[in-house]
């Protein structure tokens, strides 16, 4: 395996000509990018939830909606008046013209027909606002007319009158951002004393989606500017340091290249490959660099430095790459597809990082001009200590002289995290993907504020045997009342609108509107003649959104304020409680369809997939370790600071309150195979240095030299250099920012404390012994 | 004037016209009267055994029967016609009036056996579904002639074809429409709807026409939207004209008791 490193002394200039020309194959695939920024598909297309849920969107004649919320605060009626009401129509009409808008479905006050008295006796079927109201009278009737009516009260126009919705169903979602911008431009049209808000599931996906590629655009670069500004600070040579840089940029384009070459689309998970390719790929570099660094002036030969260095990083970057490699490509047996194309490719990734470290790096070195390497390295007399040796000084005098505190600490610490870790809450929100200004954010506080709910659910309930006319059976109708009441009682619902509703208005309107008539009628005749009632009206067909012409199944449509997974699993557990105390009156089954459902049972399968993973991982890293130091206590000692890390930075989470979501479910593969980097390089230099020495004060002292000063420096490159992830404005990518940077700080610090700790406490049981795997490859 | 025009070729199997030959050089306001007499005023009166075919987007049928009487109380003019429903059970015994009225607003009642109630139904806006199906109540009560401006866009041997436009384009989810008149028998053939876009969003047509008692007389007709998909299909049977129907049949009274003399 060492013949890589040789062959990229020797053959330089073929080498970085083959990872030119790889690198413009790479390129020459870009083009064929492919984007899939749907998070449904984070299921199987053949999921059983997905099927159901396409197959409830058909049989019921149902799209995702967006909605645009027109908000009016200054005018003392709010929307309520001739001027905000006409330009509500005119920009409904607009809206019906945009591309992929499905305008017979615009849920509007002017696309929806309203059943209300007329005279004495008399009921009339009317568009509750066929064109825009001239006088105040008019504008009263439609404001009673849609507070009585079950489709528009909550949904259409907020109970305050404040506010006015107009849902707008689009025929796929990745529409969803272009139609959201042309709404906009529509909207501008009409400024004035209105807001106006757009949001919606789809949008937020979809928007996400597109932002996510600008942020990566962003993010990647900035976070490659800092790392490398880093290690010129560490290593002060500009083209030395290129050439991490270069490997890292060459991975990424390789590894995406394949990945679009093959022909995967791009997924919102798929394009943070690049940001964690980077740091993996630089860490291996950085070692190298460092050692590089610090031996170079004791030879200044770099070819001997280079095939030194690479002597005693060989086996410790395998190690390291491998375990990455199996946290990663442990993902490929998650249930979620989007999660497997991105476990295998960052796995591969890795690899080809490491086989170009080999390779390159060498060469690289070697077709530098001599003059570069003049005044290089790390002087070795200094006057005075450098701030890094003496942060390595410091670490060594509290991890040696005081092991009994630093391990007692390191007890409570694990024993804390635990406690943070049980209150850990697993939760998701596409639209809280978007930080708390952001305008999707905005418009879903201010719309859920004026409005039953802007995220959808679907509860379908169908006849057991498939075909029995239940739905209306006045006793089937008053269970379904009975249940829409027992959900309301939950905060989170805004509002449920079912068959039952239909039903209960028309009978109401046609017993001459009293309010005391608001009931189910006596027999199945009755409603079945309430609903060809209704059926005179311009859209019979808005009866079969909510239930099939067989009567045999019902749909209730949920309108929640919050779309988080746990707002939906406990609207979800509150229907089967319910249903479970309360036995339907037919034999019927139910399932649940919908945007809001759909997110909830993909990460429940994220969640419990990756906690297998993880733990999968987790033994398989041990197996490894076992494998390197060929001594079970070496093997478990080495995983010591990675299980601290791994509690600590997930504790925070619970301490913090931050939720457990889909980022943060995926970086557990990379806080499992980072983590156990730094404890790999200590203890594997530490027995080579103690083979060498025979004594293990003189071991240590050596190893809070070169071996420490490569970690500190790797550590403040990668954790420093993702800080600007904090700022960016997806939330995801905060959270990408914050993990690398706990990552590095913890492990680190976990590394260089408690293993020597550790040590101290029998020093020759540690270090001594067979020496680990490097000399026999 | 007292004429109604087309829309409602359904209901064309009641009418027929006594149109003596083809006239040449009619005006087109002379095809447009012709039209609505052979399409709505055939015989003094009629009944008709109905059967109503649903089919929607996704294929699911649903059907209605039901059995139709019509009175014409004057030629061109007022007309009064009875609907009663056999099928689905769930709906049987469910009646519907309407009396035809000239210069004002249509009457419409409608009788739901299982609340007991008589209702009235403004009829304020004409282009509502009639009980779910494809066709809208102005295609059961026929568009007024007077709605409409009409211009003669084409004229082959065999028939007419005339472009409508809405004279108020408020309230009608149309901006024209185009209509076919059978020169042999002036009965409307074929209509089709267009939106503002020229977009056509709704056909009508006269699948079959058959000599009853001497009227040329629709006995299957569909409509199909276009826009959403799915259609209705109108099968006419039993069919008979002068049969001695009088006024009091169409009156509220009967709506809750149907006369069993013909409602069997």
């Amino acid at each position: 395996m060492r013949g890589l490193v040789e062959y990229g002394i020797r053959h330089a200039k073929i080498v970085v000509g083959a990872m030119v020309l790889l690198t413009i194959i790479a390129l020459v695939q870009f083009p064929r990018i492919k984007v899939d920024t749907d998070p449904e598909n984070m299921l199987p297309a053949d999921a059983p939830v997905r099927v159901f849920h396409h197959n409830t969107k058909k049989e019921f004649g149902l799209y995702d909606y967006m909605v645009l919320g027109v908000v009016n605060e200054r005018h003392p009626q709010g929307v309520f008046n001739t001027e905000t009401l006409a330009k509500i129509y005119n920009i409904t009409e607009e809206i019906k013209d945009i591309k992929g808008v499905i305008s017979r479905e615009v849920i509007a006050p002017s696309t929806k027909d309203n059943i209300e008295q007329d005279g004495t006796g008399t009921v009339r079927f009317n568009w509750l606002m066929p064109y825009p109201p001239q006088t105040e009278d008019e504008v009263a009737r439609i404001r009673s007319e849609a507070q009585d009516h079950p489709f528009f009260k909550g949904s259409v126009i907020s109970d305050d009158g404040k506010a006015l919705a107009i849902y707008v169903p689009i025929e796929k979602k990745d529409m969803s951002y272009r139609v959201s911008r042309e709404i906009h431009k529509i909207v501008r049209k009409y400024a004035g004393d209105e807001q106006y808000h757009v949001t919606g599931l789809p949008v937020a996906e979809d928007q996400f989606g597109v932002e996510m590629f600008k942020q990566m655009a962003i993010s990647a670069p900035l976070a490659g500017m800092i790392i490398f500004f880093l290690m010129w600070v560490f290593f002060k040579s500009v083209l030395l340091i290129t050439a991490p840089m270069i490997l890292a940029v060459m991975t990424v384009l390789i590894t995406m290249g394949l990945l679009i070459g093959l022909g995967y689309p791009v997924h919102i998970m798929s394009s943070m490959i690049p940001i964690f390719l980077m740091p993996i790929a630089v860490l291996d570099s950085v070692h190298i660099l460092s050692e590089f660094f610090d031996e170079y002036p004791r030879y200044n030969d770099r070819q001997k430095t280079v095939r030194l260095v690479f002597g005693e990083l060989f086996s410790p970057m395998l190690f390291t790459s491998l375990t990455s490699i199996a946290g990663f490509f442990s993902l490929s047996f998650a249930p979620i597809p989007p999660v497997q194309v991105f476990g295998v490719f960052v796995a591969v990734g890795i690899a080809l990082a490491w086989v170009l470290t080999m390779l390159f790096i060498p060469a690289y070195i070697m077709l530098l001009p001599e003059k570069t390497f003049t005044d290089f390295g790390r002087p070795h007399t200094e006057e005075k200590p450098h701030l890094v040796d003496r942060m390595l000084q410091f670490m060594r005098r509290v991890s040696t002289e005081r092991f009994k505190a630093v391990l007692a600490l390191t007890v409570i610490v694990t024993l804390a995290s635990v406690c943070g870790i049980i209150h850990i809450r697993v939760n998701d929100n596409p639209v809280r993907w978007f930080t708390a200004g952001h305008p999707i954010r905005v418009a879903d506080r201010v719309l859920n504020k004026h409005f039953a709910g802007t995220y959808e659910a679907y509860l379908v309930f169908e006849a057991e045997d498939g075909k029995s006319e239940i739905f209306i059976e006045p006793q089937m109708l008053r269970y379904i009342e009975r249940l829409q009441a027992a959900v309301a009682q939950n905060p989170d619902v805004g509002k449920t609108t079912s068959l039952v509703d239909i039903v209960k208005k028309v009978y109401s309107e046609l017993l001459g509107g009293d309010k005391r008539n608001d009931a189910v009628p006596q027999t199945k005749a009755a409603v079945a003649q309430c609903l060809i009632s209704f059926e005179n009206s311009h859209k019979p067909d808005d009866l079969w959104h909510l239930t099939t012409p067989d009567y045999s199944k019902a749909n209730i449509w949920f309108q929640l304020k919050k779309g988080d997974n746990r707002n939906m699993s406990d609207v979800e557990r509150l229907v089967d409680q319910y249903i479970r105390e309360n036995p339907p009156p037919f034999a019927v089954r139910h399932a649940w369809a919908g945007l809001t459902y759909i997110n909830v049972v993909w990460q429940n399968n994220m969640v419990v997939g990756m906690l297998k993973n993880f733990l999968g991982s987790f033994v398989i890293v041990l197996l490894m370790m076992l494998v390197l130091f060929r001594s079970p206590l070496k093997a478990l000692i080495s995983m010591i600071p990675l299980t601290v890390t791994i509690l600590f930075i997930y504790s925070l989470l619970g301490f913090l309150g931050k939720d457990y979501d889909m980022p943060v479910a995926v970086l557990s593969a990379l806080t499992l195979g980072l983590s156990i980097d730094f404890a790999i390089h200590f203890i594997q230099r530490a027995i080579d240095i103690h083979e060498q020495k025979k004594n293990p004060q003189e071991t240590i002292k050596e190893m809070f030299g070169g071996p420490g000063r490569a970690i500190v420096r790797n550590a403040l490159v990668i954790a420093i250099g993702f800080l600007p992830l904090l700022a960016a404005p997806l939330v995801p990518y905060k959270t990408v920012g914050f993990f690398m940077f706990m990552i590095m700080l913890v492990s680190s610090i976990a590394t260089l404390f408690i293993l020597p700790a550790i040590i101290s406490i029998s020093p020759k049981t540690f270090l001594s012994g067979r020496r680990g795997r490097s000399d026999s490859l | 004037m007292k004429k109604r025009f087309l829309g409602g070729i359904i209901f064309s199997f009641l009418f027929a016209a006594a149109v003596q030959g083809y006239a040449q050089e009619l005006s087109v306001d002379q095809i447009v009267e012709k039209a609505n007499r052979a399409a709505y005023y055939a015989g003094k009166d009629g009944l008709a055994d109905v059967r109503m075919t649903i089919t929607d987007a996704q294929g699911r049928v649903r059907s209605r029967q039901f059995k139709i009487m019509r009175l014409t109380i004057a030629t061109g003019g007022e007309q009064k016609f009875y609907v009663y429903f056999n099928e689905p059970a769930d709906v049987a015994q469910m009646t519907y009036m309407v009396w035809k009225n000239v210069g004002r607003d249509d009457d419409r009642w409608l009788y739901l056996p299982a609340l007991d109630l008589v209702k009235r139904i403004a009829a304020g806006d004409k282009r509502s579904s009639f009980v779910g199906s494809h066709f809208v109540y102005e295609d059961v009560s026929g568009r007024s002639i007077h709605d409409d401006t009409h211009e003669l866009t084409q004229a082959t041997d065999t028939y007419y074809k005339l472009k409508n436009i809405p004279n108020d384009p408020k309230g009608v989810e149309f901006s024209y429409y185009y209509i076919w008149i059978d020169k042999a028998n002036f009965m409307p053939k074929k209509a089709e709807y267009y939106n503002s876009k020229d977009q056509l969003i709704r056909v009508i047509e006269a699948v079959e026409v058959k000599d009853i008692q001497g009227y040329p007389t629709v006995i299957q007709s569909v409509t199909k939207d276009l826009e959403r998909g799915g259609e209705t299909v109108m099968e006419f049977d039993n069919i008979r004209y002068d049969i001695g129907l009088t006024e009091d049949i169409f009156t509220e009274r009967y709506l809750r008791q149907a006369p069993a003399q013909w409602i069997k």
